[in-house]
C-alpha cells in the first residue's frame, strides 16, 4: 500500500532538482566569460519506481512514479576537440616565438633602409671613390676614416644587438621551462584533488575545468600528449579520471612523462647548454638526459631553442648563431680583402719616407681573429689604429698594382731602366698560368729583353723574376713581392706593368687613386663567402632575403595556426561555451516545473484537507 | 552547430583586430609612402630595393666622379688652347725672325717676346685646378717645370689620371704631358730665343721644322681629348638616363601607390564600419532583453 504522503514526497523531489538545475543554471550564467570554463548539465534521473520488484510487493498495479532526483552534474565537453585544440595551439606556440623572434631580428637588421648595412657599405664605397678623384683632399681621407668607422660600428652595433636579443631569449627559454615545470606541477596538484574525490562517486567538474585550462597553457609550450588514468574506488562512469602527460616528438612519439598520474609525481624539464659556445645541448626530463635532437616536437620551447641556437653536434645552428655567423663573415672577409688591397697601396706617408708600409684598414680587438675562428668578427670589428692615428696612412695611391719592390737596383745586364710586364695566360687545359717580360725602357718603342716561362703561381713568378735582378757582385738586388696582387689585374689579358724606379725614386703618386678605386671595388668583388663565389653586396642581400623569407614564413604559419586555433575553439565553444539564451530559456523551463511541482503540493495539501478535516463527519 | 554569445563576441573582435591590422597596414604605407616597412612584408620587394639603392647611389656617385672628370679636362682643354695661341704667335715671330729683312735689333725685340711666350708657355704647364698641377701625370704635388730656362726641370711624369665613370670603367681625365710640356719644348723655346739674340737663321729654320713636328703634336693631344670629351660627355648622358630609370624602378618597386593605399583604406574602413555595426547589433540583444 503507498503512503497518503507519496504525492508530496513526489513534490518535493521536483522542487529539490528543478531547484538544483536552476542553481546550475545559475552557475553557468555566473561563470558565462570565466576562461575555460565549461557548460554543465543536470543529468535528471527519475527516482527508483514503487513498488520495486521483490518477492513481498504489494499487489498493485505497475510500477508507479516516485519522482525525480538530479542522477549527476556534468560537463558538456568533447575530449576529440581538445587534443584537435593542443595540437593547434602547440603549432601557434612554435610559430608565434619563431616569428616574434626573427621580427626583432628584422628589426635589427633594418633593410632595406638608410641606415642599415647596405647603405653603410654603399657610403664606404662612395667615400672611397671620392677618394679616389681627390687623392690628395684630407677632407676625402677623413671622410673614408669616418665611413670606415661607420661600417665598424655598423658590424658591431649589428652583432651587439642581435646578441642582446639572443641574450632575451635565453631568459625568455628559462622563464618558458619555468612555465613549464610549474604547469606540470599545478596538474599534478589537482590529478592528487580529484584522485581523493572521485573514488567517492563525485564529479569533480571545476577541477576538471581547471586542468583543462592547464593543458591547454601547457600544450602551447610544449608538445604533449594526454592519457587518462582512473582513480578506482566507486568512480562515477563519467569521471575524468587523473591525466598522465607526456612529451611527444612530432610523430607522436613519446620522449618522456611530465606528469605521471599513476605516481602522482612529475618530472622536472630542464635544459642544458654547452659550456663554451653557450648554446642549448639538450634537455633533461626527470633523471634522465636527452640530445637536443630528441625534441623533434613544436611548441614555444623549440621555436625558442630554434631562434636561440643549439648544437647540432658540433655545429651551432638556429636563427640567431646563423645570422650573427653570416655578420662575421661578413666582416671578416671584408677586413681581408680591404686589407689586402689597402696594404698593397701606397699612403702619403708611405711616399714621403719612401719606403713602402703595409697599412692594415680594418683590424679585430684584442683577439686572435684568423681564417677558420672568425666567431665574434662582427662584434670586435674596428678601424685600425694606423688608420685612427693618421689619415695619411691612408694608401689611395697604387703602386704597380700590388707588387712590391725592395732592395736595390743595380741595372739589368747593362740596362738602366727596366720595365717588367705581368701577364696571365690560360693554357690548353684551361688552367691559369702567369708569365713576365722584361723590357727596356729608354727605348721607344720599349724593347723586349727577356721572357719568362710559365709559373703556376704568382708567388713562384716573384722568386724567379727577384732571381733575374742582381748587383755587381751577382747578389740578389730588387726583389719582388707579389703576394699584394689581384688575380683581376692580371687576368682577363690585363698586364701589370713595373718600372723599376731609379735608386731613390719613390713609388706612388700623391694624385694617383687607382688603390682607392681598387679599394671600392671590393663591395663588388668576386669572392668566395662560406662557400659561395659570390660577393659582399648579393651575399648580404642573399642572407636579408633568407631572413625575409623566412620572416614572412613564419608570419603567415603564425597567422594561419591562429585561425585553425580560432576555429577549432570556435567548435569547442559551440559544444562548451555558456550560451546565456539557452540558460535562459532553460531557467524558465526550471522555473515553471518547479512552480509546478510547488503547485503539486499545494493540490496535495488539499487532497489532505479534505482527508482530515472533512472525511468522517458524516451525519452531523 | 551551436552558437554562443561568447562565440559572437569573439568572432567579431576578431574581425575588428584583422581590419585594425589591415588599417594599421595601409596607414603605415600612406604614412612612409612605401609598400613596405620590413623585408618579411615582401621579401622580394626588399631585396630588389637593397640593389636598386646600391644602383642608385653607384650612379649619383659616378655622376659625382664626371664633374671632377669635367673640371679637368675643361681646363686642360682651356690651357692647350691657350698654348697654340701662345705657338702661333712665336711661329709669327720666328717666320719674321727668319726673313733677312729684319735687323739684328728688331730680332732681339722678339727674343724678348719668344722669352715671355716661354714664360707664358711655362705658367699654362705649372697650371693648377683647386691646387693640383693638372699637367704632372698623378704627381699632382709638384710643378711640371720649375725652371724654364732649365729642359732638365721639365718633370717627365705622365701617368694617367683615371676616373671611374662606370662599374670598372675608367677614363683618363688628364693629357699625356710628355707630348705637350716636355723637355724637347723648353729646349725649342731656349733654341729660338738664342737664335734670335744672335740673330742665327739657319739655327732658326732647322728649329722650324722641330717647332712646326711639337705644335702638331700638340695639336693631336687636343684632338685626343676633344675626342675624350665627348666620349665623357657621352657617359654622363648615359648615366643621366641611367639614373632616372633607376630612380623610377626604385619608386616602382617600393614605393607605395597612393591613389590605391587611399581606396583601399576608404574601402577597409567601410568594412570596418560595416563589422562595427554588425557587431553592435549581433552582440546587444539577448533573450534577457525580451523577458519580462
Amino acid at each position: 500500500m503507498r503512503s497518503t504522503f507519496h504525492s508530496l514526497e513526489v513534490a518535493r523531489r521536483g522542487l529539490v532538482t528543478q531547484q538544483t538545475a536552476l542553481q546550475t543554471v545559475g552557475h553557468n550564467i555566473a561563470n558565462a566569460n570565466t576562461p575555460g570554463y565549461t557548460r554543465q548539465r543536470v543529468n535528471f534521473v527519475q527516482t527508483e519506481p514503487y513498488p520495486p520488484a521483490s518477492m513481498n510487493r504489494p499487489q498493485i498495479p505497475g510500477q508507479m512514479g516516485t519522482g525525480v532526483e538530479a542522477g549527476s552534474i556534468q560537463r558538456v565537453r568533447e575530449s576529440f576537440l581538445d587534443i584537435q585544440y593542443r595540437g593547434e595551439n602547440n603549432k601557434l606556440g612554435y610559430w608565434e616565438a619563431r616569428a616574434g623572434s626573427l621580427q626583432k631580428m628584422e628589426e635589427i637588421m633594418n633593410e632595406p633602409s638608410e641606415t642599415g648595412l647596405s647603405t653603410t657599405l654603399d657610403r664606404f664605397w662612395q667615400a672611397f671613390q671620392d677618394l679616389a678623384v681627390n687623392p690628395t683632399n684630407a677632407g676625402a681621407r677623413s671622410v673614408v676614416r669616418q665611413r670606415g668607422l661607420a661600417v665598424a660600428e655598423t658590424f658591431r652595433f649589428l652583432s651587439d644587438s642581435l646578441s642582446s636579443v639572443q641574450g632575451d631569449m635565453k631568459n625568455e627559454m628559462d622563464v618558458t621551462e619555468k612555465q613549464v615545470n610549474a604547469l606540470s606541477q599545478q596538474i599534478n596538484n589537482i590529478n592528487k584533488q580529484i584522485g581523493d574525490l572521485e573514488p567517492h562517486g563525485y564529479l569533480a567538474n571545476d577541477l576538471y575545468d581547471e586542468r583543462d585550462r592547464l593543458v591547454d597553457e601547457l600544450s602551447q609550450l610544449v608538445n604533449i600528449k594526454v592519457s587518462k588514468v582512473g582513480t578506482g574506488g566507486s568512480a562515477s562512469p563519467l569521471a575524468e579520471g587523473k591525466y598522465t602527460i607526456e612529451m611527444v616528438d612530432d610523430s607522436g612519439r613519446k620522449i618522456g612523462t611530465l606528469v605521471d598520474a599513476t605516481s602522482n609525481r612529475v618530472n622536472r624539464l630542464s635544459l642544458e647548454y654547452r659550456a663554451d659556445t653557450g648554446l642549448v645541448d639538450g634537455f633533461r626530463l626527470g633523471d634522465t638526459s636527452f640530445g637536443i635532437g630528441s625534441m623533434q616536437s613544436s611548441g614555444k620551447l623549440r621555436g625558442l631553442i630554434d631562434s636561440y641556437g643549439f648544437m647540432d653536434g658540433n655545429t651551432e645552428k638556429g636563427l640567431y648563431p646563423d645570422m650573427l655567423n653570416h655578420l662575421d663573415t661578413l666582416a671578416f672577409e671584408f677586413a681581408q680583402e680591404i686589407n689586402r688591397v689597402h696594404e698593397s697601396g701606397w699612403s702619403i706617408s708611405s711616399m714621403e719616407t719612401g719606403e713602402h708600409t703595409a697599412f692594415k684598414f680594418f683590424e679585430f680587438k684584442n683577439t686572435n681573429i684568423v681564417a677558420g675562428n672568425i666567431k665574434n668578427a662582427a662584434k670586435l670589428f674596428t678601424v685600425s689604429a694606423d688608420i685612427v692615428q693618421s689619415l695619411d696612412n691612408i694608401a689611395a695611391s697604387g703602386y704597380n698594382k700590388g707588387i712590391i719592390t725592395s732592395g736595390e737596383f743595380h741595372g739589368y745586364n747593362g740596362v738602366g731602366n727596366v720595365s717588367v710586364t705581368v701577364q696571365s695566360t690560360v693554357d690548353a687545359d684551361g688552367v691559369q698560368q702567369f708569365t713576365y717580360t722584361v723590357y727596356d725602357a729608354a727605348k721607344s718603342p720599349k724593347q723586349e729583353l727577356m721572357t719568362s716561362g710559365s709559373f703556376s703561381t704568382l708567388e713562384d713568378l716573384g722568386a724567379g723574376l727577384s732571381g733575374e735582378f742582381v748587383d755587381s757582385a751577382g747578389n740578389p738586388s730588387v726583389n719582388f713581392d707579389l703576394s699584394k696582387v689581384r688575380l683581376e689585374d692580371v687576368s682577363k689579358g690585363n698586364f701589370i706593368a713595373v718600372d723599376i724606379p731609379k735608386t731613390g725614386e719613390v713609388g706612388g703618386r700623391v694624385g694617383d687613386g687607382s688603390n682607392a678605386i681598387a679599394l671600392a671595388e671590393v663591395k663588388a668583388r668576386t669572392l668566395q663567402l662560406n662557400g659561395v663565389s659570390t660577393t659582399f653586396q648579393n651575399y648580404y642581400e642573399s642572407v636579408i632575403g633568407g631572413l625575409a623569407v623566412d620572416a614572412q614564413e613564419a608570419n603567415r604559419l603564425s597567422y594561419n595556426s591562429e585561425t585553425l586555433r580560432l576555429s577549432v575553439d570556435q567548435r569547442r565553444q559551440s559544444v562548451s561555451g555558456v550560451s546565456l539564451d539557452e540558460e535562459m530559456t532553460n531557467m524558465i523551463q526550471f522555473q515553471h516545473a518547479y512552480n509546478a511541482s510547488a503547485r503539486m503540493i499545494t493540490l496535495t495539501d488539499e487532497l489532505l484537507d479534505r482527508i482530515i478535516n472533512g472525511l468522517g463527519l458524516g451525519g452531523r | 552547430m551551436r552558437v554562443t554569445q561568447s562565440m559572437l563576441t569573439q568572432n567579431s573582435l576578431r574581425q575588428l583586430s584583422t581590419s585594425y591590422g589591415k588599417m594599421g597596414k595601409l596607414m603605415e604605407q600612406l604614412s612612409t609612402g612605401k609598400k613596405i616597412s620590413r623585408p618579411s612584408d615582401d621579401p622580394v620587394v626588399a631585396m630588389k630595393g637593397m640593389y636598386y639603392r646600391t644602383n642608385l647611389t653607384e650612379l649619383e656617385q659616378y655622376k659625382r666622379n664626371l664633374s671632377e672628370s669635367y673640371a679637368w679636362m675643361e681646363n686642360s682643354e682651356a690651357a692647350l688652347d691657350h698654348v697654340q695661341s701662345v705657338m702661333h704667335r712665336a711661329r709669327e715671330l720666328v717666320v719674321q725672325g727668319s726673313n733677312d729683312t729684319y735687323s739684328p735689333e728688331d730680332r732681339q725685340a722678339m727674343a724678348k717676346e719668344i722669352e715671355q711666350l716661354k714664360h707664358d708657355f711655362v705658367q699654362v704647364a705649372n697650371t693648377q685646378v683647386a691646387g693640383k698641377y693638372i699637367f704632372n701625370g698623378t704627381a699632382i704635388d709638384k710643378p711640371r717645370i720649375t725652371d724654364a730656362n732649365d729642359p732638365m726641370s721639365v718633370s717627365m711624369e705622365n701617368s694617367p689620371f683615371e676616373v671611374e665613370v662606370s662599374r670598372g670603367i675608367k677614363l683618363q681625365s688628364n693629357i699625356n704631358a710628355d707630348n705637350v710640356f716636355n723637355k724637347d719644348m723648353i729646349e725649342i723655346w731656349n733654341g729660338l730665343q738664342s737664335a734670335l739674340e744672335s740673330s742665327d737663321t739657319d739655327a732658326l729654320k732647322s728649329l722650324m721644322g722641330r717647332f712646326d713636328k711639337a705644335a702638331d703634336a700638340i695639336s693631336a693631344e687636343r684632338s685626343e681629348l676633344g675626342a675624350r670629351y665627348n666620349r665623357l660627355e657621352m657617359v654622363d648622358n648615359r648615366i643621366g638616363y641611367q639614373e632616372v630609370v633607376a630612380t623610377r624602378i626604385l619608386s616602382d618597386n617600393e614605393d607605395a601607390d597612393i591613389e590605391k593605399v587611399i581606396t583601399n583604406l576608404t574601402m577597409q574602413e567601410s568594412v570596418h564600419r560595416a563589422s562595427l555595426g554588425v557587431g553592435a547589433r549581433v552582440i546587444q540583444p539577448s533573450l534577457l532583453d525580451f523577458l519580462r
